[in-house]
Formats: C-alpha cells, structure tokens, sequence
C-alpha cells in the first residue's frame, strides 16, 4: 500500500466564532485522485489554502511529504500546484507570457522554462492560443491556462478546487481527461468539487458538511454502506407524493429520479411493510417499488442529511469519521 | 537566496502591465513634462504684478501729476477706471479693484509749505500677499519722488545760500550732507543671483509631480492582486516576499528614473534651469524615487481594495503637498509642523536638492537627508514585504 502523501490531524480553522474547518482528520496516499466534497460553504476551499500554507490553521496539524503546512510552507511549495477556484491569472498578459511569469516564479531553471513552457502548452490543447492575453480565453481555456500554470513546474500533487464549475460538459471532460492523464503520470489529484458524478471519478473521497468530516473511503465503499437500503418506490402523482413523504417521520429525503421516487428512510423494509399493509394516502396511487443500487447523489445526501449516525445501528459508513 | 530569474519574472510582468494599460501609459508619459511646464509658469515669477487698482487725484497739481507718472512706470498695477466717491468710503469690491489711490487737495502745495500730507491708500487685504506688496511699490515710489525733488532742490540752490552753508561749521555740514544723502545697503545675492523663483521652485515642482506619480502607481499594483486573487498564486509558489517586493519596485523605479529625467530637461531646455553635480542630483533623485515607491508599496499592502489604497494616498499626498516645503521654506511653518514634515521624502528631496544645485553644497551637507530617504526606502520595502506575509482575514 502506498505511504500518505497527505496527513491531516484535527485540522482546524476558526474565523472569529465561525468553525470553517472542525477538526478535519484523514489522510491521502500517493497516486490518489482524492475528491473533497461538500455543499458551498462547508469548508473545502478553507481546507485547500490551509493545505497550500495560505491560511494560518487554528488547531491541529496538516502535513505534505512529512512537511508542516504552515511551518515548513516555503520549503513545500515546490512541489505543489494550486487551481484556485476563480480565475486569478494575469489577464493583461498573453497565455505564453502567464506560462513563463510562473516558471519563473516557481524557480524553473532559465534554460528549462521553453521546454516545459512547449510541453504544457502541447499537454493542455493550448498551443494555438499561446499568443492570446488571458482575459480573452473562454471560461473553458481559461480554466485549462489555470491548470498549466500550476503544472509548469511538474509538481508531484496538484490541487484543484472546483475546477469545472460553470464549465460546459466538453471542457469537464477534457479537464477529468487531463486529470486521468496527471493520475496515470503518478501525480496526486486534491479535487474539491460538488457535482456527485464527478465523484465517482475519484479513487477515494471524503465529504464535508459544517466543516466536519463527514465521511472519508472510496466511492465504492461508501456506496456499500447505503446498498439495500435505497427504495424506490412508483407512485402517482410523483410531484404531490414527494412533497407528502418528505413531511413523514422517519424519512430523511424523497427525490425524483427518472419519474419515481428513490426514498432515504430510517428503516426502509419497515416503511415498505406498512405500506403494503395499509396505503396511508387516499390521493395517491401506489404502483410498485423495487430496491436500487446507491449512486454518490444518494450517498452525499444521505450523509449531508444526517442519515448515517455515528451511534445509530444504520447502515456503518467506511471509516466513519464524524465527530473524531 | 534570492532569485534573480524570480525578481526578473516579476519585474517583467509588471512591467507589461503598465505598457499594455494604455491609457496610463499614455498619462505618465505626456503628463510629467506638461505638468512641469505648466506649473513652471505658475510659478515663474514670485513678484506680484498687474494688480487692478485706481487712482483719484483731487490734486490737479504738477507734484501730483509728476508722482503719479512714477506710479504708473511700475507694472506692479493694472489701472482702471476711477469708480467711487474719493472722499467718503470707497468699496474696492464694487469697484472691481485690489486698491484705490486718493492724492488729497493741496497735496503738492503742502509738500512746498512743509506740511506734506499723506497720499490716502485703500488696500484690499484678502490676499495676504497684495497688500503688503502694493504698500511696499507706494513706499518705494514716493520714496524716489522724495529723493528726486531732493536732488533738484539742491541743484538750484542759489550761491549765496552755498556760501551761507559755508559758514557752518565742518562737522555740522558733514553731518547735514550725509543726512541729504539716501543711505544705502550694497547687497550681495549669493546661491541665485538673479533672485528667480524658478530656480528655488523647480525642485518643488519635479519631486510634487514624481511623488504623485509614484505613489499613486504602484499603490493599486498589490491590492490590485488581491482583488484579482492572483496574489492567492503569488504566494503559493516559492517567491519570498522580498522577491515579490524588489520584483515591483524595480520596474517603477526605472520608469519614474525616465519621468523625473523628462521633467528636468523641461526644466533646463524651457525655463533654462542649470542642474549643478548630476551625479549627486541622481544620487537624491534615485532614492527619493525608492522611498516614495516604498511608500505606495506599503500602502498597497496594507490596503484590501483598490479603491482603498487610492484614498490613503490620496490622505498621504494631501499634507506632503502643503507642508513639504516644495513652494515655500519650511522655516515659515511653525516648530511642531516642521517635525512633521520632515516625515515626508519629498521635504528631504527638495532640500537636498537645493543645497546641491542653488548651494553648490557638497555631498557631506546633504548626507543627513540621502541617509533619511535610504532608511525610508528601506524601512518601507520590508514593512512591504512583511504585511505580503498576513494574507487572510
């Protein structure tokens, strides 16, 4: 198994009173595509610059490589790229005279800048643009010039925070593409993102809600927990009917998926039993039910719901870290 | 370690963004020599003249006349039109005058009877600068009358009032010959001879319009990374802060080098102002330039927003402008004030410089100020640099 590239323990930052960040604990192994979710809000960017030696943490510690994130910040920032989350290169200057500034910045050797330079370029479908001011890319080219720049030293782990949102499915592609690429190079992938099916993509991801880790395992593992607990059920008028169960106790969500109804409930197989014993809504007409397999949306609901408890006897999450 | 390859990555990047802002290029360009230009003429000449004034002479006399004809060789007054009453008050404003001049009835008869009467002046002091200026030409001007009429009586004396002069004795008529003499003062004007206030001002104007310019320039060029987030990326890669910092100075101190060069030769091709020991000159020049641009740096740090780093320059430039002694000696301002302005750069570049260039001083006489404007330089690059360091919140 491979060693952990990126430790955090009880990792934590507060602004004033508000806990952005509660005592984060997991850890990342080399090679991973490591997916950090969560709602807007619930921490990941805090979480990002910590890691990047951008903010101060308030409690617990974070380490890259064995390194402190904050005491040894400028020994390990060579090693790392950064995507932040909204495009902050230097739109007065060309894509190429970006590509430069930052191997410069990075410290690439003068002789090496023009290869590398070729290379990203060449790597990011970027060459034919490579004279063009930066502020004048589309959303999707600028996003991709982002990532080049954090490439432009070859660093062993590169995090991106929400690097495809607002894209259109085409560049989302390309840029889950290129992260493949990265991965199968043997760089390391920090993704923060909430769109579920991006999350599948990740070899391992954790999810964040309030600051708190919610829970942290493969998207596989993670899906197994909610395998056989998921019930879809048939039921007319679907609109009226979800509206009705999501009053019921006992239920933690309803959600239309394809015309039916998939239902997130305390003890499902009960609620079924009831049901078909006595169908409680006059209105409404019962036309089937089977059980589905767990898809991540269900997953990140079920956990920003607070489904999974930590001391319930519900379905245990791999590696339950709420509340560490 | 600092690296070269890194300051020179900075360097050139913002260097770029200066040259492709057009429309800033295009004013720090055109406006430092046009500015020179026109404040050079603002402040050419420190004397007062053409003040409008009219004049009443209820005289009618040839004593009368004969002064007023002084008066009017003097192009300290715009005459007008007389409008008034000469005898009660007389309203300059209505008027549309600085001063109204009354010469009495019977005044050239009384300067005949001995009993000369004083010409009437009403002066308008609004302005502390006119009246004074008006009283001194008035003064001045009866003053020649004086000597003139002086000098004719005693060219017509008759002989025998000569030889009856004779008869007192020797020491009684030294002393009565010297008292008909007009004692004068011989005055050496040492440092600007020909007593031009362009000269005296011009350093004034070249380190008012670069403090300007340098301040206002580079305070926006950190926040305006901050509010990009760019800095967020700055600061993620192994650039120190004393990278970032040497890296954005370096390209403004070369451009500002080429703006106070474009305002000194404005200087000396247009107002014909000598610049003494140009080593020296650039040696001020350079470190005044540093100090200021460290000065906009800090402010630049230490600002969230672009629109807030504008404002506390524009709180800072507000008493350099008036207190640095860049138009007036400081030796006027009161003790306390002249403590505070001798925080800013521009105070320490204008005497510096004229103690270079009107004094002819030598390095030595000016060491205090240089040493100040390094130690500023300095001072404000690393507070810079290390406010680069708190980055959230």
């Amino acid at each position: 198994m491979p060693e952990s590239l990126i430790v955090l323990k009880n990792l934590s930052k507060r602004f004033g009173k508000k806990k952005a960040v509660n005592r984060i604990s997991m850890s990342i192994r080399t090679g991973e595509i490591f997916g950090f979710l969560g709602a807007n809000g619930a921490g990941k960017t805090t979480t990002i610059r910590m890691l990047c030696g951008l903010t101060k943490p308030t409690a617990g510690i974070g380490t890259i490589c064995g390194l402190n994130v904050w005491k040894d910040r400028f020994r390990i920032r060579s090693r790392f790229g950064y995507v932040p989350q909204k495009f902050s290169l230097y739109s007065d200057l060309t894509v190429g005279e970006n590509l430069r500034f930052f191997a410069g910045a990075y410290r690439v050797p003068s002789q090496k800048i023009k290869a590398r330079t070729q290379k990203v370029l060449c790597d990011l479908d970027l060459e034919r643009r490579e004279s063009e001011r930066a502020g004048r890319l589309s959303g999707g080219y600028k996003q991709l010039l982002a990532i080049a720049c954090a490439l432009i030293h070859e660093p062993i782990l590169l995090f991106m925070d929400e690097p495809t949102a607002g894209l259109d499915p085409t560049h989302r592609q390309a840029i889950w593409d290129l992260i493949y690429e990265l991965s199968q190079a043997g760089t390391t992938i920090f993704v923060t993102t909430h769109y579920m099916d991006e999350a599948e993509r990740c070899t391992d991801v954790g999810f964040v809600d309030g600051g708190q880790l919610l829970a942290n395992g493969s998207p596989r593992d993670l899906k197994e927990g909610l395998k056989g607990h998921l019930l879809e059920v048939q039921v007319e008028p679907a609109m009226t009917a979800m509206f009705e169960f999501r009053k019921l106790p006992g239920i933690f969500g309803a959600d239309l998926r394809s015309g039916n109804l998939r239902i997130q409930a305390e003890d499902p197989d009960a609620l079924l039993h009831s049901w078909q014993v006595h169908w409680p809504f006059p209105g409404l007409k019962f036309l089937g039910f089977n059980w589905v397999e767990p898809d991540m949306e269900d997953v990140f609901q079920a956990y920003s719901r607070g489904y999974f408890k930590p001391d319930g006897d519900h379905p245990a999450p791999v590696k339950l870290a709420y509340k560490v | 370690m600092i690296s070269w390859t890194a300051i020179e990555a900075i360097a050139y990047k913002e260097f770029v963004h200066v040259w492709r802002d057009r429309r800033v290029m295009l004013l720090i360009v055109v406006l430092p020599p046009f500015f020179t230009f026109l404040f050079g003429h603002a402040f050419e000449n420190s004397t007062i003249r053409d003040v409008p004034a009219m004049y009443f002479d209820a005289d009618h006399s040839p004593q009368s006349q004969e002064f007023l004809a002084l008066l009017k060789a003097k192009d300290i007054f715009d005459w007008k039109p007389w409008n008034g009453d000469p005898i009660g008050k007389i309203d300059l404003f209505t008027a549309g005058v600085d001063a109204a001049i009354v010469m009495p009835a019977g005044w050239g008869q009384g300067l005949q009877d001995g009993d000369p009467k004083p010409i009437r002046a009403v002066l308008d002091g609004s302005d502390t600068n006119t009246a004074p200026s008006v009283q001194g030409a008035l003064q001045e001007t009866l003053g020649d009358y004086q000597s003139k009429k002086r000098d004719e009586l005693i060219e017509n004396l008759p002989d025998e009032i000569i030889d009856l002069g004779k008869q007192l004795p020797v020491p009684i008529r030294h002393e009565f010959s010297s008292m008909m003499t007009p004692w004068d003062v011989k005055v050496e004007t040492l440092y600007n001879p020909k007593l031009s206030f362009i000269d005296y001002v011009m350093p004034g104007i070249v380190g008012l319009i670069l403090q300007l310019i340098t301040v206002t320039l580079i305070a926006s060029t950190i926040t305006r990374e901050r509010e990009v987030g760019t800095l967020s990326q700055l600061l993620v890669t192994p650039l120190r802060q004393s990278e970032i910092v040497i890296g954005k100075v370096l390209p403004y101190l070369v451009i500002s080098m080429f703006l106070i060069a474009s305002t000194i030769l404005v200087g000396n091709l247009h107002f014909g102002v000598k610049f003494q020991q140009p080593l020296l000159l650039s040696i001020t020049c350079f470190l005044f330039l540093l100090f200021s641009l460290g000065l906009g740096l800090l402010i630049s740090s230490f600002s969230r927003t672009q629109t807030q780093a504008i404002q506390i320059s524009i709180f800072f430039l507000l008493p350099v402008m008036l207190l640095s002694g860049a138009f007036a000696p400081l030796g006027q301002l009161p003790r306390p004030v002249r403590i505070c302005s001798e925080l800013f750069p521009l105070t320490h570049f204008c005497r510096a410089f004229r103690n270079v260039n009107l004094h002819h001083s030598h390095i030595s006489s000016i060491a205090g100020d240089l040493a100040f404007l390094a130690v500023g330089a300095i001072f404000t690059c690393a507070g810079a640099s290390y406010l680069l360091r708190i980055i959230d919140d």
